[in-house]
């Protein structure tokens, strides 16, 4: 596979376009994925429909030469569809938490024949996530009981199904790197799954981390402790503490996790400081 | 004599009258097969005119004569255009030109199961999604696919699809047959429980999987064409190839059929064995349909119907030109559903659903009428 002129990288995390971005091959990036929204991205042509499904058509309308995703993004035939058609795919790794960031960022340059930048690049990031874990070990309360529980919910809408992201999700990976107690983990909570009232109030976060446009798909936190009274019931609903952040960043966990991690800590230890 | 009974059914009083005509001056109605003639050639063109239009158009735009063009250019002749986008060629071989041969095949299938099954049963409203034969083999073909299973490889999701699709009109059959008819209202309930179940059997399975992908079960229920791939063309053709030819052997044994049991016996159709092997080609039509596309209804319902509206109620003429009519209809409804509205692909069985829903209501309430009640 030498072509590497028009390249498509998508996956469900946004992290792929990010990537191939930061080894500054971004203008011959041809389309974005829903979830890749960065300055520079945000106005190249889409090719995911209702959500988070490939558009066969809208992906040979581009005529890439090359394609990079992982196994996050559906249906898998129209992945197939693409080889058939004669288009080099890539697969590369479809987990994502802390440590993968350096295995995703040498996956994908590799596949882009660019090995050195991403020996360049995986090293920088490895080095600003190891310097913001301790930054953030400083803040964090060294017993582990007057750490904060945490759980990550994603909302859409008011069908009143929310999800619970637990072991495997990168959410897990997420709430540990900040110091806090991952309940779902904890209460042996697989993958993305919905959760029910009574399971929600028996974890008892103190904190809740949701995507932003999830938040604002309920009408805001008043919006949310309405519609999920089971939230209400929580300490982090009594308190009022959620916290948001943009659905493309906040999971993604490429190159710019250390700012990810930044935001988070700052967010749920110094709340007062933020927005 | 039994005790009394409720009006005779239908096709008892179609007996009587045919051997009353026999009596006097013959007062058949008169053959035409001009018509048939013209409903052949005109369900050909349309289905050519559809596959040329349907593969053109789509997100990326290729015109008719670039699409002859390359399917003569792939067969080796050298004539016509060639598709001037750089992944035209791509695009149709390797997206539309298998969505289209699917939708021929799985419209063929389920149109001439619908003819099938309404001669087999002997009832107007008979159909592979209302009785709930699709529902079966639909549970069946889900089940391998969300464990994994593949004792056959590639066949195995197929094969599944057509022993649940069996299973279930046998069962079907048993249950609405009472005194050797089969009675409507029975008919429509047992349709109704057994679509219940395996609609619930399909969304259980699909929660097992995986508990976010509810995207699956509105795929198995209401069908779908995306990413059809020419593997899965090579598994539902011979399928398809078999019931249909089988379906078009058992046509004049239907028409005989339609007489009655006992006329059809005394004729010298073996009923038993009929209705078995018939049985067994809706499984296998049924099965072709919906392992690969989920569950799409009311194609064998409205096409044989509308196909009996012009050429008369023969099975002769009904089965080839159902399997016509049911291609050109999902052609259609195939093409509507992924150009309807910008970069969606809309479930197909809600389609079919908003038409023949509705001829549904009609129909029940003229075999209400000409029935005379519930029979």
């Amino acid at each position: 596979m030498t072509d590497t002129s028009r390249i498509l990288a998508l996956d469900l995390y946004g992290s792929t376009s990010r990537i191939v971005y930061d080894l500054g091959l971004g203008d011959r990036v041809v389309g974005r994925d829903v979830s890749s929204a960065f300055d520079g991205i945000k106005d190249k042509p889409l090719v995911t429909q209702n959500g988070h499904d490939l558009n066969a058509e809208a992906i040979l309308e581009l005529a890439p030469t090359v394609i990079i995703t992982d196994t996050s993004l559906g249906p898998w035939d129209v992945v197939l569809q693409m080889r058939d058609a004669g288009i080099p795919v890539v697969v590369v790794d479809s987990e994502r938490n802390l440590d993968n960031v350096g295995t995703l960022v040498h996956e994908v340059a590799d596949a882009l024949g660019v090995p050195a930048q991403g020996d360049a690049l995986a090293q920088r990031t490895a080095k600003e996530i190891k310097t913001k874990k301790a930054e953030i070990a400083q803040v964090v309360p060294k017993d582990v009981a007057d750490r904060p529980r945490i759980v990550f919910l994603y909302v859409r809408g008011q069908a009143g199904i929310y999800y619970l992201f637990g072991q495997g999700s990168g959410a897990d990976s997420l709430i540990d790197s900040i110091g806090g107690v991952d309940v779902a983990t904890k209460i042996g909570w697989k993958g993305m799954k919905p959760v029910n009232d009574e399971g929600l109030v028996k974890a008892a976060p103190d904190v809740i981390l949701m995507m932003t446009d999830g938040l604002e798909s309920v009408g805001g936190v008043d919006g949310l402790l309405e519609k999920l009274p089971a939230v209400a019931q929580t300490p982090a609903g009594k308190h009022r503490r959620i916290v948001d952040m943009d659905d493309t960043e906040i999971l993604s966990f490429g190159p710019e996790t250390a700012n990810v991690l930044d935001a988070l800590t700052r967010a749920v230890y110094a709340p007062g400081d933020t927005k | 004599m039994s005790a009394p009974t409720a009006p005779a059914p239908a096709d008892e009083r179609r007996a009587v009258d045919a051997v009353r005509a026999l009596d006097g001056p013959a007062v058949l109605p008169p053959a035409r097969p001009a018509r048939a003639t013209v409903l052949f050639v005109v369900l050909g063109v349309l289905l050519l005119v559809l596959v040329v239009l349907s593969a053109g158009v789509g997100q990326l735009d290729i015109p008719p004569a670039q699409v002859v063009g390359s399917v003569l250019h792939h067969v080796g002749l050298d004539v016509g255009p060639a598709p001037e986008n750089v992944n035209g060629d791509a695009v149709l071989w390797a997206i539309r030109f298998p969505r289209v041969t699917m939708a021929v095949l799985v419209g063929a299938a389920l149109a001439t199961g619908g003819a099938l099954m309404q001669g087999v049963f002997g009832n107007p409203l008979a159909e592979p999604g209302v009785i709930g034969v699709s529902a079966g083999a639909a549970v069946a073909a889900c089940a391998t696919i969300v464990f994994g299973l593949s004792t056959l490889g590639p066949w195995t999701t197929a094969t599944a699809a057509f022993v649940g699709g069996l299973v279930t009109t046998l069962l079907v059959y048993v249950l609405a047959r009472s005194n050797g008819r089969t009675e409507v209202v029975t008919l429509v309930l047992t349709g109704i429980a057994v679509n219940a179940v395996c609609g619930a059997a399909i969304a259980f399975f699909t929660f097992l999987a995986d508990q976010q992908a509810r995207e699956q079960i509105v795929f198995w229920q209401l069908g779908s064409l995306n990413g059809t791939r020419w593997p899965y063309v090579g598994i539902v053709a011979p399928f398809v190839v078999v019931g249909i030819a089988v379906a078009v052997v058992l046509a004049p044994r239907l028409d005989l059929l339609s007489l009655g049991e006992r006329a059809a016996r005394h004729v010298g159709v073996d009923v038993e064995r009929l209705r078995l092997v018939a049985i067994v080609a809706i499984a296998l039509l049924t099965a072709a349909a919906v392992a690969f596309c989920g569950i799409i209804a009311f194609v064998g319902l409205v096409v044989p119907h509308l196909v009996r509206m012009v050429v008369g109620p023969g099975h002769r003429v009904l089965v080839p030109a159902s399997a016509l009519g049911g291609a050109v209809l999902l052609l259609a409804a195939d093409l509507a559903a992924r150009t309807a509205v910008a970069y969606a692909d809309l479930p197909i069985g809600m389609l079919t659903a908003l038409v023949g829903g509705p001829f549904f209501f009609w129909l029940l309430r003229r075999t209400r009428r000409t029935a005379g009640g519930w029979a």
